[in-house]
């Protein structure tokens, strides 16, 4: 056994260290720094400066543009990434359709859509879930009626994320009833400007607009953004989500967010906090050991599956501990509104991070719900691994 | 032993359960809380009217005599649908130490409390993080039949729409509490929503000055009275988690057996059939510890401080359970703000903060 990277992926290590050292846009960091709002061009900005570097592409094989890197590479560049507190690379377009459109799609929609994944041309959003479909995702009832050489598209998605930015959704349909509900599903791409498709906010408990209600009201879709086969729709999502394995666990942003935590308890005489927090620091050592083995595995010819539900289940437990934990540091200033300060200017007294942390706090209720709750990871583990 | 209600208690929690259920719907209390005063003044002086501002004060100063019990009847009522209004403030905590006090001036203000008049608020927080209020940098300086009080006072429940506060200070070297009037010069005050809808505030306090008289308690009996109330407080805002933590586990057993997934619905999965058993039995679980405690306050038992931080720190972490799994339970919606499940979660986060939370609370328990 041997736990340390080769040579060569220590230099990666120290060239992706470097990149966030010099090259990472100053104007955001800045606004990281000093815990104000990022805005929409930020998060652009962020991604533009990673195409420049030619690294959008981390998870792509270098024939559509990508980076080519191993799994190990690309362990160290999305871990490092967390360390550091960069923006999270958006998984809309660069994770989820890119894949499906390179390993799935014609050569036209390779050549129309990879290259603006790739620049950040295009902002994409995941048209999944359904008002009355969520964690059962194939019962889902958007219709996507063929009429000539266009889809005509009715129904409605929901909670998703960052909608109001998107140019492009890409959505699961239903093109045909059948006896089997996944049978009568595909994957089609749509233009957000298209006319009869309207977006509207949801707001969550923190107060914030991330995620939406999208209406389609007879939208007119050109056939040739069908991806692949009509029914094969939901066999392109499930390869999507075996995908993106990891990252998912969020080890990087959360140790950094642990070291964070530390500073802040170090003044504060608690011994409680302090006893929880080393608790806590047990577990993301467990949960960091643990992608390493599963790493470790793919690296050498295994094909890890059901394992990675692990991954979500622990590394989400663990950032909404966090989050609870920087509450606890708060102490009474928890009771603060996180939102926008209603009737005043002024930043009230008590810690700098309270606020912060309360609104982070509710903010990450979402992680043990999305992505297939912690509930639906645990029933693929019992079904897949333990044979249950 | 007979642990129910007495009629007259039964008869009171009717009105304010009927009240909750009639009167206070999600949009209204949406619609107060984004109001300019944060609390809806007809309703205060609807409360007013119905006696619930005069319950706990003793007969002598007006009120209606009632206790601890009486107190965590409307408190549990009012966490159902998170009222916002600020009884906890005016009434619970300023009315009791007045009430305890020997403050000449005090069956009038009391007077203008239980007639929904006036609004005080107690002023004992200073900027820190460690529930730990006794070191104060406010100072009051006695200066022939005045004193010049500075100061700043944060986390004022309610502060930026009290009438009078009863601050904390070293009074020439003494810990002591003393009324102030909003209007007086160099009183200023900045008021911020808190995270459960209501409102606090942080109050300045620049050479204000203030009569002798308004002294209401020196050293000991200073700090006693406002540990007593403090405690009383805890008490009631434990009862409230309680009927947050019961609307909760209520509203999922609703939902989950409307919601369906897979054909069917989810309410038919064992995982969350348990998991809503849990939530039940933390809720049992807390109720006791309240019963516990409020029978002691009631009372007036030596070992009700205990019992209370005994209450206080289960209700930390099974209020967060208990709301966190309501979220979870109901997915996507249940981070909504549009739905009042989410409010629940807010309002116990809010409640953990007040007077101290859970760790805070176990540590009293262990050295009392
Ligand atoms: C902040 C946020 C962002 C999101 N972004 C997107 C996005 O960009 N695009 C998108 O398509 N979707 C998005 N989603 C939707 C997300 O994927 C769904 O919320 C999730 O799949 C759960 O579905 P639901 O909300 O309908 O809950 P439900 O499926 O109704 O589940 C309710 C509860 O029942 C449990 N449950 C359901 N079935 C079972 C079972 N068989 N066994 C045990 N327990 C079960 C669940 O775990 C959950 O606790 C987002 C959600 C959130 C909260």
């Amino acid at each position: 056994m041997e736990i340390s990277f080769t040579e060569k992926d220590l230099q990666f290590r120290g060239q992706v260290r470097s990149w966030i050292k010099n090259d990472y846009p100053a104007h955001i960091k800045q606004k990281q720094n000093n815990g104000e709002k990022l805005s929409k061009q930020d998060i652009i900005d962020f991604h533009k400066a990673l195409s420049l570097q030619g690294w959008m592409g981390y998870n792509w094989p270098v024939e559509y543009g990508g980076t080519g890197w191993s799994s190990t590479q690309i362990y160290i560049f999305q871990k490092e990434f967390g360390l550091a507190g960069c923006i999270n690379i958006l998984p809309f377009g660069v994770g989820m359709v890119g894949p499906v459109i390179y390993t799935f799609g014609s050569d036209e929609q390779k050549k129309r859509f990879l290259p603006n994944i790739l620049n950040f041309d295009t902002w994409w959003c995941q048209g999944y879930s359904e008002p009355g479909s969520g964690s059962d995702l194939a019962s889902l009832k958007t219709k996507a009626l063929k009429e000539g050489d266009h889809y005509i598209v009715n129904g409605s998605k929901t909670w998703t994320t960052l909608a109001q930015h998107a140019d492009w959704i890409f959505c699961l349909v239903r093109t045909e009833t059948t006896e089997k509900k996944q049978e009568g599903i595909s994957f089609i791409l749509i233009d957000m400007k298209t006319p009869g498709v309207e977006v509207e906010p949801i707001i969550t408990i923190d107060g914030e607009h991330e995620v939406n209600a999208v209406f389609f009201t007879d939208v007119k879709v050109p056939a040739e953004n069908l991806i692949g086969e009509e029914g094969k729709g939901w066999t392109y999502a499930k390869f999507l989500l075996a995908h993106e394995r990891f990252g998912i666990a969020v080890v990087g942003a959360s140790i950094r967010q642990l070291n964070i935590l530390k500073d802040i308890v170090a003044g504060l005489k608690n011994p409680n906090l302090e006893r929880k927090i080393t608790e806590l620091e047990i577990n993301l050592n467990a949960l960091e050991m643990l992608e390493l083995r599963l790493l470790s595995d793919l690296e050498n010819g295994g094909h890890p599956g059901a394992e990675s539900s692990i991954l979500k289940i622990r590394g989400t437990e663990i950032q909404q501990r966090l989050t609870e934990l920087f509450v606890e540091a708060s102490g009474e200033y928890a009771l603060i509104y996180p939102g926008p300060h209603g009737h005043s200017n002024n930043q009230p007294a008590g810690p700098a991070h309270a606020a912060k942390s309360v609104s982070k706090f509710l903010n990450y209720r979402k992680a043990s719900i999305y992505g297939g709750s912690n509930e639906i990871q645990k029933n693929i583990i019992s079904k897949y691994i333990l044979g249950l | 032993m007979n642990l129910n209600y007495s009629d007259e208690q039964q008869m009171l929690r009717d009105q304010i359960q009927k009240f909750c259920e009639s009167d206070y719907s999600f949009e209204k209390r949406e619609a107060i809380i984004k109001s300019d005063n944060g609390y809806d003044k007809d309703l205060w002086k609807m409360f007013s009217e119905l006696g619930w501002l005069s319950v706990p004060f003793k007969e002598e100063t007006g009120g209606l005599g009632y206790g601890p019990v009486e107190l965590t009847i409307l408190f549990e009522e009012f966490g159902k649908v998170l009222v916002v209004e600020p009884y906890l403030s005016t009434v619970v905590i300023s009315g009791s130490i007045l009430d305890n006090s020997n403050f000449s001036n005090k069956s009038k203000l009391i007077g203008s409390i239980t007639s929904g008049e006036k609004h005080i608020s107690l002023a004992y927080i200073e900027s820190n993080q460690t529930f730990d209020h006794s070191s104060l940098s406010t100072t009051a300086i006695s200066d022939g039949n005045t004193l010049i009080v500075n100061g700043m006072k944060s986390l004022v429940l309610n502060g930026g729409n009290a009438d009078h506060i009863i601050a904390s200070v070293m009074l020439d070297g003494e810990f002591a509490l003393v009324l102030i009037d909003q209007g007086l010069s160099g009183y200023s005050s900045n008021s911020y929503p808190t995270v459960d809808g209501q409102t606090c505030a942080e109050i300045q306090l620049e050479n204000v000055s203030v009569p002798s008289e308004s002294i209401i308690a020196k050293g000991e009996d200073a700090i006693n009275l406002l540990s007593e109330a403090i405690n009383l407080a805890t008490l009631c805002i434990s009862a409230e988690s309680i009927g947050c933590m019961t609307a909760c586990y209520l509203k999922t057993v609703e939902y989950t057996k409307e919601r369906r997934q897979f054909d069917q619905p989810i309410s038919n999965f064992q995982v969350l059939q348990h998991r809503m058993v849990d939530m039940f039995i933390e809720t049992e679980m807390c109720k006791s510890l309240l019963y516990k405690a409020m029978l002691e306050c009631d009372s007036n038992e030596p070992t009700k401080f205990k019992s209370v931080s005994g209450l206080k720190s289960q209700i930390g972490t099974a209020g967060k359970f208990v709301s966190q799994q309501a979220v979870q339970l109901h997915g996507g919606m249940g981070v909504s703000e549009e739905l009042l499940i989410g409010h629940y979660l807010k309002k116990l986060v809010a409640i953990d903060s007040l007077f101290g939370n859970s760790s805070h609370h176990l540590n009293k328990y262990i050295s009392s």
